[in-house]
């Protein structure tokens, strides 16, 4: 018994070792020399996972020029966005479809458009068609154009692949493309354009619609209507399917917050947007 | 002296009471954790049930929140939920017992010491691995072997969970059977039964109630999964046509808040909508619970309690609901492998249970147990190519700069440091939570509460926490700490939304932990003058420490896993500096595995070494945790 409750004792102490010891690991991290600057302090983004990406990149480069500014950047989607800065949690919200009317009332948001975002609809590189027009976009969508076949293809079943039905991308495309109509109840719903990308990627049969940055070499864009989406067919207006990326702040922006939307909005910050696949403004 | 020892006797009587206190705090903490909850989730889905009323929010198969006239029917999503968790429990729970029945009875120890800390480390695996596995691996191989045009179904949807369900089921369950006295199998060999009757005559029923709780939380894993489940389900929201289509696209609960919620507009009727599908989710775990729960008790007393129906009833009855199973299993084969398959499997299945009474006791234990290898086999070569995947695609990218420094380019670059220190801090915080809570809840209800409507209402209650579904944690701790609180998003709400998360499975395997001690050594301890608090903490606790360890390791390993409970709470994609103020967000790994998978093209390799780094991490807790279990262990048989 004695020897059995020492051991015990012991096993207690080499428990409150080791949390002694990770305690120390996690401060060791906690060292950080904060350097004097224009703009310091701490801000928050939160919002769309389609606008996260960019809104990073540009906080990276924009932090190298800043050594005290923190810029913390959390995903949850266009309405995490939204709710964020209503209830202050956070100091910029980024959203990938415009503001609902519901959203707006009783809010003082100030809007920013920082970039646009193409969609690409696409296919798996093995499938013969290439070209599609917007109407037959809708029909497959629709469920009205079932087999390849039907459009020139080899015959082979259509699956449909689109996003979730809160998707700022999703609303878009049903709006611009299905002009608001219900797309067929069989489609596959995924929630974000990773997912989207990669089931296409490794389904033969399979379209679907994501931003134009993943379109790579697992996947090919179809070309609607004689035109092939790209940076450039977004900018002159010729690729008709594409949406405004917002930040919406609390009121007008002020100190870091002005400062990061700044960088955003000037020539360097719309530069490493487009090195990231999105359409600058202007 | 009289006096004195009188005062000595009172104020430890005083003592015993304030203990006992403590641990029906301690107890009640869970149940209130529910009641609030629910409370919070059934006030803020109101507007939807007022909107579409409560029958046609349940009864309408048709949901389109945004179409062109939205409804808000989910009747779809529940069938769906319920027929991916039972392809779920088919898959996962006779590979599962059968891998624990060849750990505890036929494994030499030494095998058993190694597979069984392998087999939980499946459980460290984030499920947006196991998604992303699914979807790249599975669904293509259903794709291809099927000849389907997409393998994202309901069949890789149940394959998918069953596997995640796999390594609770099996540690549980095999906790249950290696507490069995060993007496019973003495007694049952020595009266001639061969060693298969004896398992699964006398050593299987005897753990009924640690296998049927393995069941459940198992289960519970399948219900309550979210990111993997939305993967590779395909997500249509329709019934199966005909219903046993195992190759129809489905769309459970869990991925439709899992998908919706992210985006949804606050304070729309689709929001409120979305935590009426939370609300019906609960409730689902409720009565899915309850029923279990029934089902066991009704096991465990036995035919005793059916007086009611005659015997040549029961038989018919019996032999009706043996009929009804063949012909839906038989639809599920044809549907899922053809007709030749189909009547293939049945024709053996019938020739076995014709001849089985010819077959000699020894060809039947060799082939059970030879069945038994292969169930145990299969289980490890599952784990093997999934860690395969995983560490050949992963450890090229492991580097010192890549542990040590800062991500940068979106993660594409540099290296996952705060993310690492931000996972250790959510699971040590939460551990530190959970803990104390979980194992006086189980004390309590083990030890020093009767049986009575309280503890019905408290293990109710732990049940349903431990049902709900990691993403409701995730909503649930988002409008309460973030948002009502006014916390902001920060480290201390993604630790008490995965302490919640993790408190059930510790409460009900330290209750396993503590029943398995024989009541003999209580009685001893206290017939040896030693008060209840004492025996509890020299006697009882000790004895338990094994299996309430094992409770504590698997649920480090899930709550170093999760994503859905601290995205919207806890994490930041990158931060710059580590801190370890609790109001300050963090990073997390399994957070930056899914936006690297999700959000950020060409940062495949990065996503697989941050997969690796995080299996390692969990691996490092578990063998640690092992490690202690083992010294306990030791010192038992001594």
């Amino acid at each position: 018994m004695r020897s059995f409750k020492s051991s015990h004792k012991s096993g207690l102490a080499a428990l409150l070792a080791a949390a002694v010891l990770v305690l120390v690991v996690l401060t060791a991290g906690c060292v950080s020399t904060p350097a004097e600057d224009d703009v310091s302090g701490t801000i928050s983004l939160a919002g769309s996972t389609t606008v996260l990406p960019v809104a990073q990149a540009v906080a990276e480069v924009y932090m190298n020029n800043h050594q005290s500014a923190d810029i913390q950047i959390s995903g949850g989607g266009s309405g995490v966005g939204v709710t964020a800065i209503t209830a202050g949690t956070a100091d910029i919200g980024m959203l990938s479809r415009d503001l609902k009317d519901s959203e707006k009332t009783g809010n003082d948001f100030k809007e920013y458009v920082i970039g646009r975002d193409g969609i690409a609809i696409i296919a798996n590189p093995a499938n013969t068609v290439s070209e599609l027009t917007l109407s037959q976009v809708k029909d497959i969508y629709q469920g009205k154009i079932t087999n390849w076949k039907e459009v020139g293809g080899a015959d082979m079943l259509i699956v449909l692949v689109g996003r979730d039905s809160a998707s700022g991308t999703r609303e878009f495309f049903t709006e611009f493309v299905l002009n608001k109509e219900d797309a067929a109840k069989t489609m596959q719903e995924l929630n974000s354009n990773g997912a989207v990308q990669k089931s296409v990627a490794q389904t033969p049969g399979a379209i679907g619609y994501v931003s134009l940055e993943y379109v790579d070499n697992t996947v090919k864009a179809f070309t609607i209507d004689g035109v092939k989406p790209s940076v450039a067919t977004v900018i002159d207006g010729t690729y008709k399917i594409n949406r405004p990326l917002l930040m919406i702040t609390k009121g007008e922006a002020t100190g870091l917050a002005k400062s990061y939307l700044d960088f955003i909005l000037s020539s360097a910050g719309q530069k490493i947007l487009s090195e990231n696949g999105f359409v600058p403004i202007a | 002296m009289t006096e004195h020892t009188g005062t000595k006797a009172r104020s430890r009587a005083v003592r015993e009471r304030a203990i006992k206190s403590i641990w029906l705090a301690t107890a009640l903490i869970s149940a209130a954790a529910v009641v609030f909850i629910l409370g919070y989730l059934i006030y803020t889905a109101l507007p939807a049930f007022a909107e579409v009323g409560i029958s046609g929010f349940l009864l309408n198969t048709d949901w389109n929140p945004t179409g062109s006239t939205p409804s808000y029917g989910i009747a779809a999503l529940i069938i769906d939920t319920l027929l991916v968790t039972l392809g779920a429990l088919i898959f996962a729970v006779p590979l599962g017992l059968a891998a624990a029945v060849y750990l505890s009875y036929l494994a030499p120890p030494k095998i058993r010491d190694t597979v069984k800390p392998i087999i939980e480390l499946l459980a460290g695996i984030p499920s947006v691995v196991y998604g992303f596995f699914g979807m790249v691996v599975l669904c293509n191989f259903l794709r291809v072997a099927l000849d389907i045009p997409s393998g994202f179904c309901w069949l890789a949807a149940s394959v998918i969970l069953g596997i995640m369900a796999l390594p609770t089921i099996v540690s549980v369950s095999e906790d249950a059977l290696f507490a069995v006295p060993k007496d019973y199998q003495e007694a049952s060999l020595g009266l001639g039964a061969t060693y298969w009757h004896t398992i699964s005559r006398v050593l299987l029923p005897a753990a009924a109630s640690g296998i049927s709780a393995a069941v459940v939380l198992g289960m519970g894993r399948a219900i309550g999964e979210t990111m993997a489940v939305m993967m590779v389900a395909g997500n249509a929201a329709i019934i199966p046509d005909p219903i046993w289509n195992v190759l129809s696209p489905v769309r459970t609960l869990t991925a439709t808040l899992g998908i919706e919620m992210a985006e949804v507009a606050t304070g729309s009727m689709h929001y409120y909508a979305l935590f009426g599908v939370a609300v019906v989710l609960l409730l689902i775990t409720l009565i899915v619970n309850l029923a279990s729960a029934w089902v066991i008790k009704r096991m465990q007393t036995g035919q005793k309690t059916t007086p009611h129906i005659s015997n040549k009833t029961k038989r018919y009855l019996k032999l009706a609901a043996v009929a009804a199973a063949a012909v839906i299993f038989f639809c599920f084969l044809t549907a899922s492998l053809g007709i030749l398959w189909a009547i293939g499997i049945s024709a053996a299945v019938v020739a076995w249970y014709f001849g089985r009474k010819k077959i000699s006791h020894k060809v039947a234990e060799k082939s059970s147990f030879v069945l038994i290898y292969a169930c145990t086999a299969g289980v490890i070569l599952i784990l093997a190519v999934i860690l395969w995947d995983i560490f050949s695609n992963g450890l090229p990218v492991i580097s010192w700069e890549f542990l040590t420094e800062s991500p940068k380019d979106l993660g594409r670059a540099g290296g996952i440091y705060p993310a690492i220190v931000g996972t250790l801090q959510l699971v040590a915080g939460a551990i530190i939570i959970a803990l104390p809570v979980g194992i006086g809840a189980a004390i309590y209800l083990i030890e020093y509460a009767r049986e009575n409507f309280l503890t019905k209402a408290l293990r109710t209650g732990n049940d349903l926490l431990n049902g709900t579904p990691s993403i409701v944690f995730g909503l649930f701790g988002f409008a309460f700490f973030v948002i009502y609180l006014n916390w902001g998003i920060c480290m201390l709400a993604g630790q008490i939304c995965l302490a919640l998360m993790i408190l059930p499975t510790i409460v009900r395997t330290t209750e396993e932990a503590l029943k398995a001690v024989p009541n003999a050594q209580r009685e001893a301890s206290l017939g040896l003058g030693a008060t209840k608090w004492q025996t509890i903490r020299k006697v009882v606790l000790p004895s338990a420490a094994p299996g309430i360890l094992t409770g504590a390791i698997l649920s480090v390993g899930r709550a170093a896993g999760e994503t859905a409970p601290i995205m919207f709470t806890a994490v930041v994609f990158t931060k710059r500096f580590v801190s370890l103020n609790v109001f300050d967000p963090v990073m997390a790994l399994p957070f930056h595995l899914f936006v690297l998978s999700t959000s950020v093209p060409g940062a495949t390799a990065q996503q697989y070494g941050t997969a690796v780094v995080l299996i390692v991490i969990v691996m490092a807790i578990y063998l640690a945790a092992i490690a202690l279990r083992r010294h306990y262990q030791n010192k038992l048989l001594r």
